[in-house]
């Protein structure tokens, strides 16, 4: 008479033996890796940068003059010099140096790998292989300042400005994944890109829809066009501003429009719907205005020797140093 | 049907199927019967008139925080809105439809959002709700709250500024946005929202010298129930113009003795000064008592003539203005903070005899507009370099050196030796004007200190850019404990994992026959769950080897077996003497007391029996065996490694130390030997 109780033991075998067999699917933080998690967390946000003094980001005010955008390439002995550094907090004696030496490689590796992924979105393949370049911007203005939520996009093919706003999903290979924007001061935002993009759009943050016109000053006077769209479609009747409506405004007030009229100077466009009396849904899709979009790309870039302005010849001594 | 992500639909109106107030809903039923016999009409079956009485609520003189989705410019901001139409984004979609206005077509919005600039009229906070409206107008229904606020305006302002009759019914309008759109959503619940857009551009200022000034305004949401009538009819005849002009600016000569000096002096409360941040004022300005105000053609009133001082930059620079203050209170004190310098009046260009109307304010919120800045001027306007690249435009002399750049981004920074000399050392950041190489020959070999990392370059400097990173670096790091321990952590468990792999490799036979060949891929870490998993295997897979049937609960023991006299079983079975149970009662007790009980030397005694050890052995060497491999498996696992490594273990242990004795005494002994006979 075999015990009783063993189906239970022969079903508790053959669930062991499962989970035994069953291959790591997923990525466990802290098993076959270099480093434990928490410090690998460290180490890759300090890659990035983050908490690294300004000054030493920027050594100069002059190198980001009020109101400019500096573009820039990241210098990897530089980064790895900050992990370095951290990693030598750890090191107490020369064992420990010979330790690290021995690991350093696998711990680089892996870093570069993990710093790919800071800002991967759920759900999204992790990004593997050998690290590509990362560049990326400063950009000091008062537009940091004055909208905060700017989008910024990179690119790695021409994309036309006037073309649908983000043609393409987050893991498309076109476009350039953000590793970093933030803002560091309150008018300067840091971007970092993972790869060179050949585009980059900045865009003014849509606080919900907005409704306006585009005016012109003279003087102490603004006068505002409107120009109509069609109201099936959406498209401006004529792009390059023939069919322009003047904004009439109400005598004796400053910026009052006179709303009436504006919709009567419509009705001689009858695809805005106004021929037939503007309602109020048709009266906003005219004013609606779209949020304006910066694009950076292909700027004609002078030769390096043009582009500086040495004070003392230091070019042949820089390039044996520096070896570019 | 769904609108589609990225898309919004534009509805002229969504009229409530009911009108707010109070309804009666009367309901009959009329019932008639036909039988064979008789039939039976609506009087014979009378069912009552049911009356339900509904109330329709909708928020009439405040509008909910929860209702608003979203103002446009948002509000305490500052900014060139000039070329914007002010708009608020509710949430419930048929509000603006809700009620009825008296005298207007049907299905007209009853609320409007008027822009008032400084000066231009009055909002009282915190008025009886009966006091919000003109003296003599009723609302009739539901008052919803008790306290509300109110927007006093004169009749020009009202010509001037107000939304026409005719304009009321195009500035609402209701929008249908994608659930699954979170941008366009802001939070609604059904995707269906109500805008109402203001009828005026915030034009930004221009003072007197025709230069740009700021200029705050007042965005009201009113409630114009019972006081259509006061609207224009239609916006006045002239013919109409295509320009508008920007206001002007005047700066406020208020009379208060207590500012006589400030105003001779120029000094921080004197009005109009050029780089005050008005944020800085408000505590200052707002509690100042107003006095007469002085005749003077061109004066208007107002509190912080700070704020619309002659230039003053709100952008001009980082950290100039700062709501930290204002985060620090309530939405109510923000909103009582923004109504400040709308609480006085312009009263010098009014027209005699010009009525003041008061309407019920649902909402209301202030921004500045300032120059003619646009996102878009700025944008394309910016100066785009690599870092590195100071340009060609020559700088205005001042005291500082020239910029010491060189073309691979390096800079000349003065730097002091540890000797105390002041030299000029290269300075690069992370942020390099070149494409990085970073290809692994190129990359940073491992330094272990910010000394290994100077660099002298052949003009005789130091290259400190790298010992800087490694230095920087390393005081990051000692500033964050955790991740120090974390180091020291590692370091520990990098050596443990030493210790470990020296001990597999010293017993390496064994653990090839345990784990398997190539056992030293496996992670030593698993060693412990994986030998457990073993055993708890081969002990599900043959079970009858390891586990025996279960103990019976009660078990009928042993027969009796009566052999010889009863005196002589007794006294075996009490270990004693046969002859001490002879004779009369008073020997047989006289024998018991003086016999000695047979107590602990017992099993000393016994063990030197040579079949006892030899039942015991069986039992020592399987006993030996567990023991053997719980401490090896402890040994290899310490305490932090092991978890549930081998389950077996303690069970084993305890069993050692409390059971040996019953494990001799339930041994099935040689008859002749039992104590039962």
């Amino acid at each position: 008479m075999i015990n009783k109780s063993s189906d239970i033991l022969e079903h508790l075998g053959a669930e062991l033996q499962k989970r035994a067999r069953a291959p790591s699917a997923e990525f466990k933080p802290d098993e076959n890796t270099a480093m434990p998690a928490e410090l690998r967390n460290w180490l890759v946000r300090l890659r990035l940068l983050e908490g690294v003094p300004f000054a030493n980001l920027v050594a100069d005010s002059e190198l980001l003059p009020q109101e400019s955008i500096r573009w820039f390439y990241m210098d990897r002995r530089w980064t790895d010099a900050l992990v370095q550094g951290s990693l030598s907090v750890g090191t107490v004696n020369s064992d420990d140096r010979i330790q690290l030496d021995a690991q350093y490689s696998a711990i680089r590796a892996e870093l570069d790998t993990e710093e790919r992924n800071v800002r991967r979105s759920k759900g999204m393949a992790r990004f593997a292989g050998q690290p590509g370049p990362i560049t990326g911007f400063l950009l000091r203005s008062s537009a940091v300042s004055g909208w905060p939520g700017l989008h910024v996009r990179g690119f790695n093919v021409d994309i036309d400005p006037e073309e649908d706003d983000d043609p393409f999903k987050e893991n498309d290979p076109r476009k350039i994944r953000l590793l970093r924007l933030e803002r560091l001061a309150p008018a300067v935002l840091l971007c970092m890109f993972d790869g060179i993009p050949k585009v980059v759009h900045i865009e003014e943050p849509r606080q919900g829809i907005q409704f306006g016109f585009m005016h012109k000053d003279s003087g102490n006077k603004r006068s505002a066009k409107l120009r109509p769209r069609n109201k099936t479609n959406f498209e401006y009747l004529d792009e390059s501003g023939n069919n322009d409506v003047d904004v009439p405004f109400r005598v004796g007030s400053s910026g009052v429009v006179d709303i009436r009229r504006l919709s009567e100077a419509l009705a001689a466009h009858p695809e805005t719907g106004a021929a037939d009396g503007l309602d109020s849904a048709e009266y906003a899709l005219q004013l609606i205005r779209l949020p304006w979009r910066q694009v950076f790309g292909e700027i004609e870039v002078p030769p390096v020797s043009a582009m500086f302005r040495a004070t003392i010849d230091y070019t042949s001594m820089v390039n044996a140093t520096f070896r570019l | 049907m769904p609108v589609g992500e990225g898309k919004f639909k534009l509805h002229a109106k969504l009229t409530p199927p009911l009108e707010a107030g109070l309804w009666r809903l009367k309901a009959d039923q009329n019932f008639e019967a036909e039988t064979p016999e008789t039939a039976l009409d609506r009087n014979d079956l009378r069912v009552d008139q049911e009356h339900v009485y509904l109330r329709i609520r909708s928020p009439r003189y405040v509008l909910p925080p929860d209702q608003i989705l979203s103002t446009y410019p948002p509000a305490n901001s500052f900014g060139s809105y000039g070329s914007r139409l002010p708009q608020v984004v509710i949430k419930r979609r048929t509000l603006p439809w809700e009620r009825r206005l008296d005298g207007a077509p049907e299905e007209t919005p009853w609320m409007a959002l008027v822009l008032i600039a400084e000066g231009e009229a009055k909002l009282e906070t915190g008025v009886d709700v009966d006091g919000c409206v003109t003296a003599g107008v009723e609302l009739e229904g539901l008052k919803e709250v008790a306290k509300g606020n109110c927007l006093i305006a004169k009749r020009s302002l009202i010509h001037r500024v107000f939304p026409t009759k005719r304009d009321l019914d195009l500035l609402a309008h209701a929008r249908e946005v994608d659930i699954q759109d979170t941008e366009l959503m802001m939070g609604d619940d059904d995707g269906f929202l109500a805008v109402v857009i203001s009828n005026r551009l915030p034009l930004p200022g221009k003072d007197e010298n025709g230069r740009d000034a700021p200029v705050k305004y007042l965005a009201c949401l009113i409630n114009l129930e019972g006081q259509y009538d006061v609207l224009p009819d239609r916006s006045p005849d002239p013919a109409p113009i295509f320009v508008t002009e920007f206001p002007t600016k005047y700066f406020a000569v208020q009379k208060h003795y207590a500012m006589d000096d400030h105003m001779v002096m120029g000094t921080a409360l004197a009005p109009a000064d050029m780089d005050i941040n008005p944020v800085d004022l408000a505590g200052l300005t707002n509690p100042v008592p107003m006095a007469t105000v002085s005749n003077g053609s061109n004066t208007t009133q107002y509190q912080s003539a700070a704020a619309a001082g002659v230039g003053a930059k709100p952008y001009a620079g980082s950290g100039q203005w700062s709501t930290a203050s204002l985060a620090n209170k309530t939405s109510a004190e923000i909103s009582l903070q923004m109504v400040e310098p709308f609480r006085i009046v312009d009263t010098n260009k009014a027209p005699r005899l010009d009525p003041e109307y008061r309407f019920p304010v649902l909402l209301h919120w202030s921004f500045t507009t300032t120059g003619d800045t646009t996102f878009r001027s700025l944008m394309t306007n910016l100066d785009s370099r690599l870092l590195g690249d100071v340009g060609n435009a020559s700088k205005p002399l001042s005291g500082r050196l020239p910029l010491e750049v060189a073309e691979s981004g390096h800079i000349g920074l003065g730097h002091q030796t540890r000797e105390g000399d002041r030299v000029r050392a290269w300075y690069r950041g992370p942020l390099v004007p070149h494409p990085a190489k970073s290809t692994s020959a190129d990359r940073l070999k491992l330094a272990h200190s910010s000394d290994q990392l100077r660099v002298i370059i052949p003009d005789g400097r130091e290259d400190l850019s790298l010992a800087t990173a490694f230095e920087t670096g390393r005081l990051l790091t000692l500033s964050q404990p955790s991740i120090i321990a974390s180091l020291m952590r590692w370091r520990q468990a990098d050596y443990q994992a030493a210790r470990l792999h020296s001990l597999l490799t010293s017993n390496r036979g064994l653990w090839e026959e345990l784990l398997g060949a190539g056992f030293e891929k496996t992670d030593l870490h698993k060693i412990g769950p994986m030998a457990g998993r073993f055993f708890a295997e081969a002990i599900a897979r043959n079970p009858e080897l390891f586990l025996g049937n279960p103990r019976a609960r009660v078990s009928p023991g042993r027969p009796l077996e009566f052999k010889g006299k009863a005196n002589n079983i007794l006294a075996r079975g009490l270990g004693l003497n046969p002859a001490i149970f002879k004779g009369d009662l008073t020997r047989v007790f006289n024998g018991l007391r003086e016999a000695r009980v047979p107590r602990d030397d017992f099993i000393a005694k016994d063990l030197k029996l040579v079949d006892i050890r030899e039942t015991l052995g069986t039992d020592l060497d399987r006993q030996r065996i567990d023991l053997v491999s719980s401490a090896l498996s402890n040994e290899l696992l310490k305490d932090h490694l092991t978890g549930p490594a081998f389950p077996v273990t303690d069970r084993l242990r305890v069993e050692i130390l409390n059971d040996n004795l019953d494990v001799i005494l339930h041994e099935p002994a040689p008859l002749d030997f039992t104590d039962e006979e």
